[in-house]
């Protein structure tokens, strides 16, 4: 024991000593732990953001060094460009007709689904499988179906006697954006359900039964139990289909080209930037205007963070008064 | 026996230590082109290269149209472009070198057996930047020959005779043209055929001058011509890719299609039976048949490449005659004096046809650039009569930047 002792306290003194000198360090030794993912954020996030912000008070072009200071020119260009309020109100059509959908059709799916039928695996799997197509792939398999030349739908709907129905739903300028909006809707709506199956799985069965026990009718059971309680999963799917047609680019690119054929009908926010940071043709890059196109970026970037934030106090609000 | 072995054993072992040398000194050339419909072609005249110069290695990479622009614009601002790459003429390749993107080719290669289009294509205030090595296309009005003989008809020299074949054809259920508007640059190809049928090359000049505007009341007409043709295209044309579209025609569903020779190769990939006849594009009143010409690009070295040299010796030989047939036979017109299609009637067709009127594309030069891009977003509203020819002509003029020429 006598000679443990000695031992003992050399072990413990520097482990003292390292402890009170490294205070501070032991209080933001967390912080190291931050440090990787934070460079990673620094680096990948913030620094192309403030270079975006940069790029945007320049004339750039795209291609080259020379990068002219123009000020706020490029925003004040876009806020007062009737093409960036034609898209924006095409992509707020969509936002509308998708949440509707959303809340009306995947909601009754789910409700469905949450009633556990045979073979529910199944349907949700055949609901779901849109959602983890390829983009693209979904928006190629759309314009072969939806073709006036090799598509199956309107024949189909000729074969069906429907043949009033049969339309050119790319190129017709009434149709286009329905058919687009269309397109996306299905695209999503797997989301919708998946987000409201899991509302409803966790509602306990006691709420419902107890109502039904004091005589409430299954349409009371719902608006009254049921509904109030899915309050998160409709902000949750709000603000997620607000934020998802909002940078909605791939399909419609594929369905419609770079222009918003047929005469910008079906022109929303992703294609007029992509077009303006990139070109719409193959021959040239003459109408390449790179900052132009970062400085509409920012500003749809910019109300939709205000919007998303404002959308999710008014939704919280509801769900705590709910 | 056993000495035998031994020798060959040694024999194998030296060289398989001694073949990664040689493959090391290989040097590996990367290129991007737009045409991936070419692959083959192209892939066998880099192998008549590589035979001829088997110290070098081409590695081709092809990136569809649309894309390509977006592809080697990021990848040269990101400073990972290939050794060789294509760029259009003009403003594409102008910016480039002013960014020291380039190597200047001036001093470094022998131009002087190029057409004069293409030479005037690959000069820049004097300097050679970049070279088209690939072709260049010439623009004209393709039409079904058995579809055309079939229903008795000639193919159109005037655009009222075109009125008259469009509704011969609609008569007989025939669509008469295939026209895929989608993303509007085969419109803007129609707009510049039907209006270098009015100012050929040097109105044309008087354009960039600034000395003719597209708002004259005879160029306007362009603009008229262009939105009556509007009934003769395919059901839902607005909507149609431009892919879909040549695979349409090359398919027969439809009797005439404005296209390049570059496009033939596509058509007879599509369908190896198809038989075209290629014509100027009929005239507007008081015009000529005309063709635009323009070059499938130029190519470029990279200024941040290791192989410099051996890259320029490629584009130099890419120049020579023998490089230059294998393109017209196989691909498109040669931007060489003096080859000819070998065997090739419908390229052959298509150089008769540019005797006609033939105009460089617009947005080969600066002063017209940006000309197309808004043919593409307005040509769909002069279709509808959202717009009137004398606005869709003042927004083209609207982006014209004139310089003294």
């Amino acid at each position: 024991m006598a000679t443990l002792s000695p031992s003992a306290s050399t072990l413990t003194r520097p482990a003292r000593r390292s402890r009170s000198g490294s205070k501070g360090a032991r209080k933001y030794a967390h912080l190291w732990f931050v440090l990787p993912g934070l460079l990673f954020f620094l680096a990948f996030m913030i620094y192309p953001a403030l270079f975006a912000l940069y790029v945007s008070t320049t004339g750039w072009t795209g291609l080259g060094n020379e990068f002219p200071f123009v000020g706020l020119d490029n925003f004040a260009k876009a806020l007062t460009a009737p093409t960036f309020y034609r898209a924006a109100s095409n992509n707020l059509i969509m936002f509308a007709v998708i949440l509707i959908v959303q809340h009306t059709i995947g909601l009754f799916l789910a409700v469905q689904l949450n009633a556990k039928p045979r073979f529910m695996e199944f349907y949700r799997t055949v609901l779901f499988l849109p959602v983890i197509f390829s983009l693209v792939a979904t928006g190629f398999i759309w314009t072969l179906m939806l073709s006036p030349h090799i598509g199956f739908i309107n024949p189909v709907l000729k074969d069906l006697g429907l043949g009033f129905l049969a339309k050119n739903w790319l190129s017709d300028i009434t149709w286009a954006l329905p058919t687009v909006i269309f397109v996306q809707a299905w695209q999503g709506l797997g989301w919708a359900v998946i987000i409201y199956l899991s509302g409803l799985q966790n509602i306990p069965e006691e709420m419902t039964q107890a109502a039904e026990i004091d005589g409430a009718s299954a349409w009371q059971t719902f608006w009254r139990i049921t509904f109030p309680m899915l309050s998160p999963a409709t902000t949750a799917l709000t603000i997620l289909t607000f934020i998802g047609t909002f940078r909605a680019f791939d399909v419609v690119y594929v369905l419609t080209g770079p222009i918003g054929s047929p005469a910008g009908r079906t022109d929303i926010l992703g294609t007029l930037i992509y077009r303006t940071a990139f070109g719409a043709a193959g021959q040239s890059s003459a109408d390449v205007r790179m900052s132009y196109a970062i400085a509409m970026s920012l500003i749809v970037f910019g109300g939709m963070a205000i919007i998303s934030g404002v959308m999710i106090k008014l939704l919280r609000r509801r769900e705590i008064e709910g | 026996m056993n000495q035998l072995i031994k020798l060959l054993t040694i024999g194998a072992l030296l060289a398989s230590t001694a073949l990664p040398a040689l493959a090391q000194d290989k040097t590996v050339l990367t290129m991007w082109h737009n045409h991936p419909e070419w692959k083959d072609r192209v892939e066998a005249i880099l192998a008549k290269f590589e035979a001829e110069n088997p110290t070098i290695d081409v590695q081709l990479e092809e990136i569809s149209g649309p894309q390509y622009n977006t592809r080697i614009n990021t990848a040269l601002a990101a400073g990972e472009a290939p050794d060789l790459f294509l760029l259009q003429p003009g403003p594409d390749t102008a910016a480039a070198g002013k960014a020291g993107y380039i190597v200047e080719l001036t001093d470094k290669l022998d131009v002087t057996g190029l057409t004069d289009a293409a030479t005037d294509a690959a000069t820049i205030d004097g300097k050679v930047w970049s070279v088209p090595v690939l072709g260049s296309y010439t623009v004209g009005l393709y039409y079904q020959r058995q579809i055309f003989a079939d229903a008795g008809l000639t193919p159109p020299t005037t655009m009222a005779e075109f009125h008259t074949v469009c509704q011969a054809l609609l008569d007989k259920g025939i669509t008469p043209m295939i026209a895929p508007a989608q993303d509007g640059v085969i419109p803007a190809f129609l707009y510049m055929l039907l209006s270098s049928s009015i100012l050929g090359a040097e109105g044309f000049d008087e354009i960039r001058a600034g000395t003719r505007k597209f708002t004259d009341p005879d160029v306007v007409q362009a603009a008229v011509e262009l939105r009556d043709m509007y009934p003769c295209f395919q059901e839902g044309s607005l909507g149609t890719p431009y892919v879909e579209g040549k695979a349409l025609f090359a398919l027969g569903q439809g009797a005439m299609l404005e296209g390049g020779s570059a496009d033939y190769a596509g058509f007879t990939e599509t369908n190896p039976n198809v038989d075209l006849g290629v014509v100027p594009f009929p005239a507007v009143a008081g015009g000529k048949p005309s063709t635009v010409t323009g070059m499938e690009g130029a190519y470029a070295v990279n200024a941040g490449s290791e192989h410099v040299d051996d890259a320029v010796k490629f584009l130099q030989w890419m120049l020579s005659p023998t490089a230059a047939q294998m393109v017209v036979d196989t691909i498109t017109l040669t931007t060489t004096e003096g080859v000819l299609p070998a065997d090739n009637r419908v390229m052959s067709e298509m150089l008769t046809a540019a005797q006609s009127r033939d105009v460089r594309v617009f947005y080969e030069f600066p002063e017209t650039g940006q000309v197309m891009s808004i043919i593409q977003a307005n040509a769909a509203s002069l279709f509808l009569g959202e717009m009137s020819p004398e606005d869709f002509s003042a927004s083209l003029q609207a982006v014209v930047a004139p310089s003294t020429l």
